[in-house]
Order: C-alpha cells, then structure tokens, then sequence
C-alpha cells in the first residue's frame, strides 16, 4: 500500500497548470484511447491525468517524457482538459524543481539552445550560412517580410534545402524579403514544452526584442512550432507581429495569382498534416490547396488525415530524443503512405522532414519513396 | 394619507447572514432611520414565529411598511406579501434588502458586509416608505387547455385534465399520436412492452369526449395572456378526408411507391400514402407529397381507385383555425443526437453500427425485422458493443447526462442475451441507475453475464491488425480500471445518443415566450419547486422538452402540469400582477413613442382624447414605456421614479 | 485610506438580478462596492435614474441585462443598448468618462461572470478616482 503524501510544491504547479478542467477530469480514459503511442506501446495518458489531480505524480517516470503534445486527445476530451499543459508542468517540475532526472538527449539540446540559441550547438554566426549563395538580403527598414527558416533547416545539411526552396521562390517574385542577422535564436516552443520555461521566456524575450528593434511586422515561419509559438505564446509576453506559415503564404501567392506553375509534377504525392499546423491551428487547406495547383500531381489522403492526421513522432521535445525502432509513427506512416500508392511523402514541418527522412532510410524505402516539402515541391513546379 | 409606520425585521438565516453580518447593530441602526417605528432581528424570519412577529406588529403597532432584510426577492418576497395580505395590508407596501445572496455570501467576511447591510436596509427604508397600495386585479380564463404533443406526456397530462370534464385539445405534427414512446420495444426496468401500454392510452385519449386530437398540425401564432391565449393552428392537408376514412389502409397496401421508414428510424420503408405505425391514432394515412408520384408526376391515382369509401381527396388544403385557451401545457419531446457527427465511431461509414433509436426498432416485433436482431448482412451478431454517452457529457456535444441511456443499455443488455447467443460488452463511464427499481435492474442484467468495460471509446473502426479482428468492428477503448487499452472485436456496435432540444426549440421558445436554459430545453420556473411552470404565466411544461428524463419522470411532470392547470381553472379567475405601468392622461402629450416601444402592443392611442391608453391586462410590467416617456407621464408601478430615486440616495447614503 | 469606489448597479429581474443571486448562492466573492438595484427590465431603466445615480455621488453605474436575445420581455435589452450609446455621448459632454457608466450582459446562469464584471467595473473605476460630478454635488450639499 502507498501512502499518499503529495509533493504540495510540484503538485500545485501542476494543478495550476491543469487548471479548473483538470478538476473535471472524470478519467473515462478516452485521451488514452485516442493517444498514438498506444498503437506501439502502452501509454496511459488518463492515468497522468488523476494522478495530477491527486498530487501523486511519478516524477521519475519515463513516461515524463512521453507525450509528443499533438493534442489528438485534447482536441476530443469530454471535460476540455489541457492535457499538454498538466504534461509540461509535470516537466517543468521535474527540470526546474530536480525531481527527477531529463533525459540525456533532452539535456544536452536544452544546454545547447541556451547556450548558443539553437538544439544543434552550432555557432550562432553561421545560421545563415545556409542561404550564402542564394543572394539573400538581410532585414532593414522597408523590408516587408522576415523569413524564419526554424534551427533545423539552417543548420542541418538534409533539411536545408526546405529554407532554400522558399527563397528561390522569393527570390524568383521579387518578394521583398529578409533574413534577420545571426543574433536571433530558437523560437523555444519545444523547449518550453519540454519544461524548461525559463530558457523558453528568455529565447522569447531575445527574439522579440530582436523583432521589435528591426522593426519586424510580418514573418513567414518555415516550422510549425515557430509559427504557433509566434501567434499564440509570444503575444503574451509583448510579441507584436504577424505571423503567417509558409504554406498559407504560397496558397496566398498562388489565390493572387502571383505565382503560377507552369511544370507538370507527375508524382503521387500524399501529404501529411504537421500537428502544430493542423490540430493546433487548423490549417488544414492551404497546404492541400498549394499541393493542388501544381500540375500534375494528383494529391492524396492518408486513411487518418487532417483532425484525425497522425502525429511524426517530434513534438513535445521529443525530435531530440531517441525513440526505439518498432515504435516510431513516421515508420507507421511510410507503411500507410506506401499503401496508398504514394510516390512523395509532402511535408510542411521541418521535424517531421527529419523523422520522416530517417523512416525512409532506415526502412530501406529510400528508392520508392521520397521525403519533400511542400514548397520543394512548388519549386520544382515553377522549374527552379 | 395615514402616517407612514415602518417595520424593519432583519433576519439571522441561521449563521448564513449572522455569521458575518453584525444583526443587531443592523436592527439598531435601522431604528434611527426616518419613519421606522420598530426594528427586530429574528433567526429565521420566513418561519412561521417569524411571520407571526410581523403579522403582530402590523396589528399591535399599527406599522404599514414592511421591510425585511434577508435572502432574495425572488425566493420570498411572496411569501412576505402573504404575511403582509393576511395582516390586512396591501402586499405591495412591501420591500426586500437582499443582504444573503448580494451580501454575506457575495462578499469576503469583514466589516465591510455590516456597512453594506445597513445600507441596503437604509435603500429599503427610503423606497418603501414612497410605496403606494396597488390594486390586485381578477380576470376570468378559459377553461381549455391546450397539449403541444401527443407523446406520453402530452397525453398523460391531457387526459388527467379531460377526466375533470374540461376540454382539452391536442396538438401534434405528426400524423399520428404516440411520440418517442410508441418506438420502443420493452421499457426498463420492468421490460414491459411500450405498445402494450401505449396503445391502450392512445386509444383512450381518441374516445375520450374531452378531448380533441389534432393531428399533422401545428400552432403558428398566439396571442393573449393567461386565461386567455388566443392560439392558431395550421393543420396540413392529408389528402385523406378524415370524416370518410374507414382506415382499411388499403390504400397503403395498393400504393406501389415507397420511402424510408421515419417510425423505423430509417430502418425500413414505408409507402407514400401511409399511417406510421400499425396502432397509429388516428387510424387515417396521409399521402407524403415528396413521394406520391401524383404529386410529382401528375399519375397514378392507385390509392383513389382502390378506396372504397372514396375518401383521397387530392384537392384538400391547409386549413388554419383558432382556439381560445386558459392555459398550455408544453410537451414537445426531445430529437435525437446526430451519431454522424462523431467521426471516429463510424456511424454512416459501417451498416453494423446502430442508434439506439434503430436498434429498439430492430428488436421491436412490429419493426422492419420483426424483432429479430441481425446485422446488416442478416447474420445473428454473436457479439455486440453498447457504447455509453455519445453525445452526451462532453464538452464538443451535449454536456449534460441523458439520463436513459445507462438504463436503455442495460435493457439492449438483455433483449440481446434474450434473442441471440451474443457477447456482450457495455463500454461505460459511470453506471447512473437512479431510479425506483433501476439498481436493482442493473443486478439482474450483470448477473445475466454481460462484459463492463469502463471506459470512453476513442474509435470504433474496421481495420483488423491480428487475425480474431478480421471482418469485425473494432472498438478501441482504455479499461481504466485495469489501466490497459483493449481492442474489443465485435460484429454490431449500438451507440447510444443523446436526447437533444428539437432542432426547433428555438423558434417554438420565442412562439410561446418561454425561456430555454444553457443547455437548449425549455427553462422551468425553478429548478426545484416549479418544475412544471415557465416564466410565461399560463404556459406549462412536461416531459423531455424540459430535460431529458425516463418515461415514469414524463408521466410525474405531465400530472403535475395537468394539476397545476386544473387549479386554475378551478379557481376561475386569476389575479394578475399590480406591477403594470399606467399613462397619466394629464401629462400624456400624445407623442406615440411608447405605443411602438411596447413588446406587447398593450398601449394604444385613443384617437378621440388624443392620448395613449394601456390595456392593463396585456401589459406585463417591463417598464420600457415608463423610462421612455419624455413627459414623464407613465409611471412603471412598484418602479416609479420617486421610488427608484429614494433607493438610489439610500445606497448612497 | 485608498479610494473605494460607490457603483450603483441596476440589474435586471430575470437574468442579472438572478446571476448575481447564483453568485452568492455560488458562494462566489466579489468587490463590495456595487449596489444593487433591481428593475423588471433593463430596458426600464430610465436615463434620469442613471444621472440621478451620479448626481447623488456614485462614482459608477453598472447597468446589466439578459443575454441579446434571452430579453424576457422580448427586445427590452435591444431598447437599453440604443439608449446607452445615446447617453453616453450626453456624458461626454457632459465631461463624464465613459468607463463610469458600463452595461454588460450577465445571464441567469452566469454568476462567475457577474463577480468577473463586478471586479472589473471596480478596478475601472479605482483607475479613473472619485467622479468630480459627484465630489461637487458632495461639497454642495456641505
């Protein structure tokens, strides 16, 4: 038998965070019904759940680290819990308050953005380095639009090429475009959904001060995560800009009739929704539209799409951690994609890009299926 | 004018009030105001010694102005105006400071609360002492009724007042009686069979002489006030002359065009000229223009070549008439939830997963597999999954408890273990068998051996990942007590949907000026000691229009609406509120602004004196016309601006 | 001693007045410095009862009604709104701020959102201090 005898500190934290609908959590177990992790291992999200509300939480567990916030369940729970909220605060808990213990990976990527502003640990001075040849400018006055490439496709070799797509199309409209200089960081969403919001408030802080001095009014972010942290977190803490995904902007470019594409793109392309796009924000049809007016291709659905899409694996801080073979979804997805007949997995999330990309490979698919952003895909259509 | 005497009594509601509010300083300083002849603090003043003491003092003391300082007007303030009517004094001599609702309970204890208590008293002392008697006023009333709805409801409550000899007239849409009642197979938790004790009521109601059936009908407008509604009906044209019809129903039988079923839930076909149900009353089909080819197409006639009695008459239309009613008892049922709306349990996308609705169908003898209970594929299911609270108690639906469908579940339970060999499996979230005999119906059913899974269903779907799985419906759910997600195989799945408001209950709301609360049914006048009344005088409510509730619950409230109806028509007459405004012709300057101001259309102009003129017994007392008078010449009674005015100084005093 | 505001706050009989009693039944705490009055309707309200209000020292006035559309007497709350925006354009004038005389709908079954609307009223009113209207009817009347 178990005494019950509530770390008040943690425990209240954590009650606040949960908020009055944690209160009415009435543990019917649908989160947990609903959560993808039970697909490949048992993951009893309701569980965390009452255990928040009795102050009981295991901060030792792995299941800490577990959920990759993709808000299939709150998105259906019966009582409006904010199951990601209770998650975070249950991190926040154990990385602020030591205890328990993070993981290693996760440590070692929260040590980097705080050092250096990136999870890689890459030098702060060669974040543009990716767009050296491509003749961007940097942000000035009179600049309309700052393009956020996100850490991922500026540092990493593979996902480059997600950042130098959209600036070749810029470039080829004459978008008056920039970068802003190498003192912006992280955007810190997944950082601070790993628990660490003090690294978080001072990446935000960094950034906004950054923004507002450049006199910033309009960003076209590459990720997801940078675009709902933009919109809905940065807000709070005095971010006044603009923030549109890169996929709305195409689809906006194209409604305008600004870009056209003219090249067939004869690919059986399926598109997967990012969660941080589609269930956190519900943009569902801009990316499906941008896919659809490119000629040629003939878009498909996977069999759980948009509300119901399935989660790559990477929120939640969890692209920096390692997930056993055998339980990672984007391997589920390639299967499913593969299924349907897809010759292009469409992305508009660079985590997704990476876990994806790492399917393919070590699924051997590499020949028969190829991993491509959305706006890689519009390049190609505009044959550039 | 006799001199003001005021009498403030200052009440203790145990510690409710006295536990933060300083009573007796209250009381004393209530006795230096202006007028106040005496000034008490009581423990319980709605008591009976409490009433006593006022009732005293009114007759000992010669007081006539009442304050009481207690709970809210809208809790008391009848009660007190009783006391001060028994006395001998005008009831509306008569003021109430709220000083448990809007004061000890509504704010942090301190010294602040006694502060704000004397100054409310203070507020009330000042108005009441500007109070005037105002006249209580009879009008007689009709002594008809009028039932929207023939459901059980509407025809419980419909005969229990035609069994006094007054008439009352049912109004229903469909062509037939019966309502939701007339669907289902057996009733928990007696599993008696619904027709076997429906019909007989429905047949009852046809002959009785009381009582007059309306049906294929609605009401379109009303009018008027209790005792006296002015209501008009729109009764749709059959095409089937009700006076010939000998309800042979050779007509359906020859009829060669069909469509889904509405009685059978969609479940099976009727023809185009139909009566819903076999007991249908009354027993006279109606043609459903959208199917009969006569009415599409301009052929066929089959039904008018067949009938004997020469009863189609394709030439009938919509006849509007009106009834003149003392009072309406509201009994229009409930819709059911839409299972579509619910992706990810399938409903539309697999044949094998049902409504409730369709399933009491399905086990129904006279439904469209004569009880048999099969698959889509007409197999016998050997197992079933019975999913609790779709659509209700969730927040992205309905978020309150339907309250049957724990118990219809535990009936499906047995109706299955009765005609099929099948396994059964109830996925629930918490057992609510509340009613008389319904714990001990949940005892029955678990010992006949059915599989409890507690849990919320996160998706029901057909993809089979192990060999058990395949060709079946899976229901994907957390057994939250074992703590472990199952995969249930099963070949049926029966969701079981919330009851809902009409999908009009809106529009009938505003018809008959009643309330709906947050939850979309018909708003009762108290949650608790008015359930049958609405805010609308006259007009009643029973059954699932108010909430949803079991059949033994319907049939309670539509007695007790009946009850409530028969007592006033027994009395003859009501009195009606003395809160009304009334025009000083004097200083009406005849400007109108107030005759279109008015929701009622209770003040007119009088083209001969040239000035407008309430009708006293339209008004209902809002005060609309009084605060848009700019000659200032209609006064809102019991609101008057010296009243009002004299309030605010004493809050701000 | 801090400022402490005198709001007078003319609620409605049938929603407002109710959801201000479900707040205390709710055992919900809010500022005390609004006083209640009851009225049938919001759309009884007379504009002079609301100058009267000002002028005999209150430093504002709350005016709730039922929820657009839940008007028991129909379009009562529909009237207030019209009448409002036009006596507020008076206060102006008058050199009255607007924040001092608010109107906001509570419904029956909204008592949280009565002490929200409470609360907030207050703080308003602590911002804007003492109404002169008032401190001078106050000093007059001295």
């Amino acid at each position: 038998m178990e005494v019950l005898s509530p770390y008040k500190e943690a425990a209240d934290v954590i009650l606040e965070a949960g908020g009055e609908p944690l209160k009415l959590c009435y543990q019917c177990g649908l989160c947990t019904g609903i959560c993808p992790w039970n697909m490949v291992r048992s993951f009893l999200v309701r569980r965390i759940m009452h255990e928040a509300q009795l102050g009981a939480t295991n901060f030792g567990s792995e299941d800490v680290w577990t959920c990759v916030t993709c808000r299939a369940c709150v998105q259906r729970c019966p009582r409006g819990v904010e199951i990601i909220d209770v998650m975070r605060a249950v991190r926040r808990a154990v990385a602020s308050l030591g205890l328990g213990i993070v993981p290693d990976a996760l440590r070692i990527s929260a040590k980097n953005i705080a050092g250096v502003g990136n999870p890689l640990g890459e030098a702060p001075e060669k974040r543009n380095d990716w767009a050296k040849d491509l003749k961007v400018k940097n942000f000035a006055s009179g600049t309309e639009i700052l393009y956020f490439p996100c850490c991922v496709p500026s540092y990493d070799a593979d996902v480059k090429t997600v950042a130098r797509s959209s600036v070749t199309i810029f470039n080829k409209l004459k978008i008056n475009y920039g970068l802003i200089g190498t003192e912006v960081k992280c955007c810190g969403e997944s950082i601070r959904k790993a628990g660490h919001e003090d690294t978080f408030q001072s990446l935000a802080k960094n950034n906004i001060n950054l923004f507002a001095s450049n006199g910033v009014k309009t960003v076209v972010a590459a990720s997801p995560h940078c675009y709902h942290t933009f919109k809905n977190e940065y807000p709070e803490l005095g971010g006044k800009f603009e923030v549109i995904h890169i996929t709305q902007y195409l689809a906006s470019l194209i409604e305008q009739g600004k870009l056209k594409l003219s090249k067939e793109v004869n690919k059986k392309v399926i598109y997967s929704d990012p969660c941080y796009l589609g269930r956190h924000n519900s943009v569902y049809d801009e990316p499906r539209k941008v896919l659809q007016s490119i000629p040629g291709l003939e878009l498909l659905e996977f069999p759980d799409a948009r509300e119901e899409g399935l989660c790559c694996g990477g929120g939640g801080g969890r692209i920096w951690m390692d997930t056993p073979k055998g339980e990672r979804f984007s391997d589920i997805r390639v299967e499913q994609a593969a299924a349907k007949g897809a010759d292009v997995i469409a992305l508009a999330c660079p985590y997704c890009f990476l876990n994806y990309r790492d399917s393919v490979l070590s699924m051997g698919k590499a020949e028969t299926m190829q991993v491509r952003d959305v706006g890689e895909l519009v390049a190609e259509a505009m044959s550039i | 004018m006799e001199k003001v005497k005021i009498g403030v009594y200052v009440c203790h509601c145990g510690t409710n009030i006295a536990g933060t509010v300083d009573v007796e300083e209250v009381a004393k300083y209530a006795e230096t105001l202006p007028y106040v002849v005496v000034a008490r603090h009581y423990p319980y003043t709605c008591s009976d010694p409490g009433q006593e003491l006022i009732k005293k003092d009114i007759k000992e003391l010669g007081v006539n102005r009442i304050v009481v300082a207690s709970c809210s007007p809208r809790l008391h303030e009848k009660t007190f105006q009783g006391v001060l009517r028994e006395a001998g004094l005008n009831p509306y001599l008569f003021q109430m400071a709220n000083i448990r609702e809007q004061c000890s309970w509504l704010h942090e204890p301190g010294p602040e609360l006694t502060e704000k208590a004397k100054r409310m008293v203070g507020a009330a002392v000042n108005r009441v002492a500007r109070h005037v008697p105002l006249e209580i006023r009879a009008v007689p009333i009709f002594p008809a009724t009028l039932v929207v709805g023939g459901g059980i409801a509407g025809m419980q409550a419909a005969l229990e007042i035609a069994n006094s000899n007054h008439m009352v007239y049912i109004v229903e849409r469909e062509p037939s009686i019966g309502g939701h009642m007339a669907q289902f197979d057996k009733t928990f938790p007696t599993l008696d069979c619904a027709a076997c004790i429906l019909t007989p009521r429905m047949t009852e109601v046809s002959r009785h002489p009381f009582i007059r059936i309306l049906t294929y009908s609605e009401v379109v407008a009303i009018s008027g006030y209790v005792g006296n509604f002015k209501v008009k009906i729109r009764r749709k044209p059959r095409y089937v002359d009700e006076g010939k019809c000998i309800g042979c129903l050779v007509c359906q039988e020859k009829c060669p065009w069909t469509a889904l079923s509405e009685f059978n839930a969609g479940t099976g076909k009727r023809k185009a000229i139909y009566t819903p149900f076999a007991q249908a009353v009354p027993n006279i089909p109606v043609i459903d223009t959208e199917h009969c080819a006569y009415f599409l197409k301009g052929k066929c006639r089959a039904c008018e070549k067949f009938c004997d009695a020469n009863a189609i008459n394709f030439e009938q239309s919509e006849l509007v008439f009106e009834l003149e009613v003392g009072n309406i008892i509201m009994a229009t049922g409930f819709d059911t939830f839409e299972a579509s709306s619910v992706p990810q349990y399938g409903y539309g996308r697999y044949p094998n997963v049902f409504t409730s609705i369709e399933f009491e169908r399905l086990c129904s003898p006279t439904g469209p597999t004569e009880g048999h209970i099969i698959l889509a594929d007409g197999r016998q299911p050997e197992s079933v999954a019975i999913v609790h609270c779709v659509g209700s108690r969730d927040k992205n639906y309905n978020e309150y408890c339907s309250r049957v469908c724990c118990m219809h579940a535990l009936k499906y339970s047995h109706l299955i273990k009765e005609k099929t060999n099948a396994e059964i499996y109830q996925m629930y979230i918490d057992m609510r068998c509340f009613g008389k005999g319904y714990e001990e119906f949940y005892n029955r059913i678990s010992n006949e051996g059915v599989n409890f899974i507690r849990g919320k269903v996160a998706k029901v779907t057909d993809e089979a990942i192990a060999e058990e799985e395949k060709g079946k419906l899976i229901v994907l759910v957390e057994d939250t007590l074992l703590g472990t997600m199952l995969r249930v195989p099963v070949d049926m799945v029966i969701l079981c949907i919330a009851l809902e408001p009409r999908k009009d209950a809106n529009e009938v709301a505003q018809l008959f000026h009643i309330g709906r609360s947050a939850d979309g049914f018909f708003l009762e006048r108290h949650p608790k000691l008015d359930p049958v009344a609405t805010m609308s005088e006259g007009i009643l409510i029973a059954g699932c229009c108010q909430g949803p509730k079991d059949i033994p619950d319907s049939v309670a409230q539509a007695s007790a609406a009946a009850a409530r109806a028969l007592a006033m028509i027994a009395r003859g007459k009501i009195e009606v509120a003395a809160v009304t405004a009334s025009i000083d012709e004097t200083k009406c300057s005849g400007c109108r602004i107030c005759n279109l101001l008015c929701p009622y259309d209770a003040i007119f102009f009088d083209e001969e004196t040239k000035v407008s003129r309430i009708n006293e017994v339209l008004c209902q007392g809002c005060g609309v016309c009084a605060a848009a008078c700019p000659s200032g010449a209609i006064t809102h009674n019991y609101f008057t601006a010296d009243e009002i005015e004299a309030e605010i100084e004493g809050v701000l005093a | 001693m801090s400022f402490e505001p005198k709001i007078v706050g003319f609620l409605c009989n049938w929603c407002s007045y109710a959801g201000a009693d479900l707040a205390g039944i709710s055992r919900l705490k809010c500022a005390p410095n609004v006083h209640i009055i009851r009225m049938m309707c919001s759309g009884g309200i007379s504009p002079f009862f609301i100058l009267k209000a000002l002028e005999a020292g209150a430093d504002g006035v709350l005016i709730c009604g039922c929820n657009l559309g839940d008007c028991h007497y129909r379009e009562g709350n529909y009237k207030t709104i019209r009448r409002m925006t036009l006596l507020k354009k008076v206060l102006g004038q008058l050199g009255i701020e607007q924040e001092r005389v608010q109107l906001h709908w509570v419904c029956a079954s909204c008592g949280d959102e009565f002490v929200d609307v409470v609360n907030r009223m207050t703080a308003d009113i602590k911002e804007l201090g003492p109404s002169r209207l008032g401190v001078k009817s106050r000093d007059l009347t001295r």
